[in-house]
């Protein structure tokens, strides 16, 4: 035989049914996906179109940085409790700074409006700050996140509820945003509107924060840093990685994500309450979870987190649009999790 | 040093978070020396309010509306000087029920409760159980109890509004707007009018009343006028596959977000390209209704000073959804009165602190016929 021949003959051999059955099952989310949508564009034909799709797409893009950030904290072989809570104080804090001058119920009546660069930054800062008392005391004095953020998430909650009762709002919903703000976030570009098809801003901020966390993942010492401490934390300590300064540097890196889904959660639902933010992060984990984020440790792609996001918009969507019975939407993100996490471990079963 | 800092730090920590709940969970008064003799709400001057130990139980503290009755009621109580401590239910029966035991224990001889549970008697017939056993009066107000539970102790009774009252406000509300404005709000011209409908609880008394009487009364009042009929109703589900008619956040919270999310979901099949765009907005509260207003707004609707407004009808009465009311981009609301509601508690506290009946004075008050049960009136709001 010749040399071309017994490749061939190697190539046929390994596409066997074991072969092909590890590739369906490796890819099986995406294959259900894919399933998932073509059923329910059959069933509801203006699931695909453009303005269908676009709204999947936003929402998407406004949940995608809470799952961003927490996807750190897992690779770390932790979680984060305290997302949600970030996400709505930010919300409130950001919102409050950007009312309306002419409203009646501005809270802060004295301070205008302020530049929303510089409300941007605030809030990111209150964020990262936040994130960094969590990896301080996770770092520090090897506290499980669990219990940490457990901590912190109530902490947050109570200057939430005292927030909002401040200055003139008493507690009320802060509503009446600036136009500017509105626009910042809800606005849509000019150059990515086509006739009534209209994608919102912050599907930009999204996908830029994406990018730039794909960066921080993938091209950073820090990124690489991070990897090696949640595969093995002895090793990375051994061959020199700073625990402390990475963790603390990971957790205030997912709180500055948080504050990016405040600040646009603030002006997308434009009535921000101590409710705003509620559970967040259980979506949030949930979408790692889906997307290939081991609570294993040291293992995550960006784009996992990203089809675990886009997954849980499709199933409230699509569930919508087929109008089933929305009881039924725990049921299924339950198996979806459930699922995925199997798939996910068997991966290491079948290494070990 | 290492252990010493440590220590600290936890002790610091500790303080810091002590600090922390006696801002938030207790309020107690620090002057009652201060208290003005001359309260208009007393019915006699001089009341020895100072014997008064009152636990007031908030169902949860993130709530707009009971925020607003919150910071009446730490005002009025503030003035009168009495001692009292409020408590956050945190949306969880069982919690709200261990903080009124250890109230008890801890001597508090008044008890006003905004129950947690309001799909069966048993949470509040505990409370009142509890305050019976302890001898002291129980006051539920804002989430309705069963007459059974305010009958079965002389000292019990419930200050609230008739829960099923807001939604025939909004219903009899929406069909005067719709009589004025028929043709304007049906978009296509097909003579109905396709409502969506925003629920914000399952099993919730008044998201049930809400839900049912708003639509019911509209067709009602809307079919006396020549708008459809009592078998071909002039308001029509957007979705008429969906059968329940009505959209429920799932989470029970009432909240802005699932508002926002399902209407953008809508938005993106139902258009007046179309012809098939949702012509009216029900909200079983104002939050529900500003998330759905967001999301309408994101779509090129309802926009300040512009002419594409889809009419959006809300409950509670909130600052802010009275602002958008002003401003146009909001269409109506039934008011909660906050204020009323709080005079009302304090009346009934008063009669406690000077030694009558629960129940003495309550002419002026809506009171039901054969339980204690004060109704606290809706108002309108639908602009200056």
């Amino acid at each position: 035989m010749s040399k071309e021949s017994k490749e061939l003959a190697a190539k046929a051999q390994g596409w066997d049914a074991k072969r092909v059955g590890n590739l369906i099952l490796n890819n099986a989310l995406l294959i259900i996906m894919i399933i998932a949508v073509i059923a329910i564009a059959i069933s509801n034909p203006r699931f695909v179109t453009p303005n269908s799709l676009i709204n999947i797409v936003s929402q998407t893009a406004a949940y995608l940085p809470v799952a961003l950030g927490v996807a750190g904290c897992i690779v770390l072989t932790g979680t984060d409790l305290s997302a949600g809570r970030i996400v709505g104080l930010t919300a409130c804090v950001g919102a409050s700074l950007l009312q309306a001058v002419d409203g009646a119920n501005k809270m802060w009546p004295n301070i205008g409006v302020l530049p929303i660069p510089v409300v941007l930054l605030i809030v990111v800062a209150l964020g990262a700050l936040i994130g960094a008392f969590n990896g301080f005391f996770v770092g520090k004095f090897k506290l499980h996140p669990f219990i940490v953020t457990l901590a912190t998430q109530l902490i947050i909650y109570t200057a939430l509820l005292v927030y909002v009762k401040m200055g003139n709002n008493g507690g009320m919903a802060i509503s009446g945003l600036d136009k500017s703000y509105s626009n910042f976030v809800v606005g849509n570009p000019p150059l990515l509107t086509f006739g009534d098809i209209r994608i919102p801003n912050y599907v930009i901020i999204a996908v830029v924060l994406t990018a730039l966390m794909w960066f921080i993942w993938n091209k950073t010492t820090f990124g690489k840093n991070m990897f090696a401490l949640g595969a093995n934390e002895e090793a990375a300590r051994v061959s020199g990685v700073n625990v402390l300064k990475t963790t603390i540097m990971v957790f205030a890196l997912a709180g500055a994500m948080y504050s990016f889904t405040g600040f646009i959660e603030g002006a997308r639902v434009a009535s921000n309450t101590a409710n705003t933010g509620f559970n967040y992060e259980l979506d949030g984990i949930a979408a790692c979870v889906i997307g290939g984020v081991s609570f294993v440790g040291g293992i995550g792609k960006i784009s996992g987190i990203v089809i675990g996001v886009l997954m849980l918009r499709l199933i409230f969507v699509g569930l919508n649009m087929m109008q089933i019975n929305q009881d039924l939407f725990y049921l299924i993100k339950g198996a979806i999790i459930l699922f995925a996490c199997t798939l996910d471990m068997r991966k290491y079963l079948v290494k070990k | 040093m290492k252990k010493k800092l440590l220590a600290g730090l936890l002790a610091l920590g500790m303080v810091a978070s002590l600090a922390a709940c006696s801002n938030t969970e207790t309020t107690t008064s620090t002057n009652p020396s201060t208290a003005p003799s001359t309260e208009s709400t007393a019915p006699s001057t001089g009341a020895d309010m100072s014997s008064l130990d009152v636990g007031v139980f908030y169902y949860q503290y993130s709530d707009v509306y009971i925020t607003s009755v919150r910071n009446q009621m730490d005002a009025k109580l503030d003035e009168l000087g009495v001692k009292y401590t409020d408590y956050d239910g945190q949306n969880t029966q069982p919690t709200q029920l261990d903080q009124i035991n250890t109230a008890i224990t801890n001597g508090c001889n008044l008890l006003i409760v905004n129950i947690v549970e309001t799909s069966s008697p048993d949470a509040a017939q505990q409370a009142a159980d509890a305050a019976k056993n302890a001898g002291i009066p129980i006051i539920f107000f804002n989430r309705e109890v069963s007459d059974d539970v305010v009958n079965s102790y002389e000292n019990c009774a419930f200050v609230g509004t008739d829960a099923a009252e807001a939604g025939h406000m909004q219903g009899e509300m929406i069909a005067d707007y719709l009589i004025e404005n028929y043709d304007a709000v049906d978009l296509n011209g097909d003579g109905k009018i396709s409502y969506v409908l925003f629920k914000g609880q399952e099993g919730n008394a008044e998201a049930e009343y809400r839900t049912q009487f708003s639509v019911e009364d509209a067709n009602k009042i809307l079919a006396e006028n020549g708008h459809g009929t009592a078998e071909d109703p002039a308001l029509t589900f957007y979705a008429p596959d969906n059968t329940s008619g009505y959209l429920v956040d799932t989470t029970g919270a009432w909240s802005a977000q699932a508002a926002t999310d399902y209407m953008n979901t809508i938005l993106a099949e139902y258009t007046e390209a179309n012809g098939n765009m949702v012509e009216m907005v029900i909200a079983n509260n104002d939050g529900m209704a500003e998330g759905a207003i967001s999301a309408l707004q994101g779509a090129g609707y309802n926009q300040e000073g512009g002419d594409k407004i889809i009419p959006v009808f809300g409950v509670d009465a909130i600052d802010s959804a009275k602002e958008k009311i002003d401003k146009g981009i909001m269409t109506g609301t039934v008011m909660q009165d906050a204020e009323g509601m709080a005079d009302t508690l304090i009346a009934l506290l008063t009669n406690v602190g000077n030694g009558e009946e629960l129940m003495a004075n309550t002419d002026s008050f809506n009171v039901d016929d054969s339980v204690a049960k004060i109704r606290v009136p809706y108002g309108l709001y639908q602009g200056e």
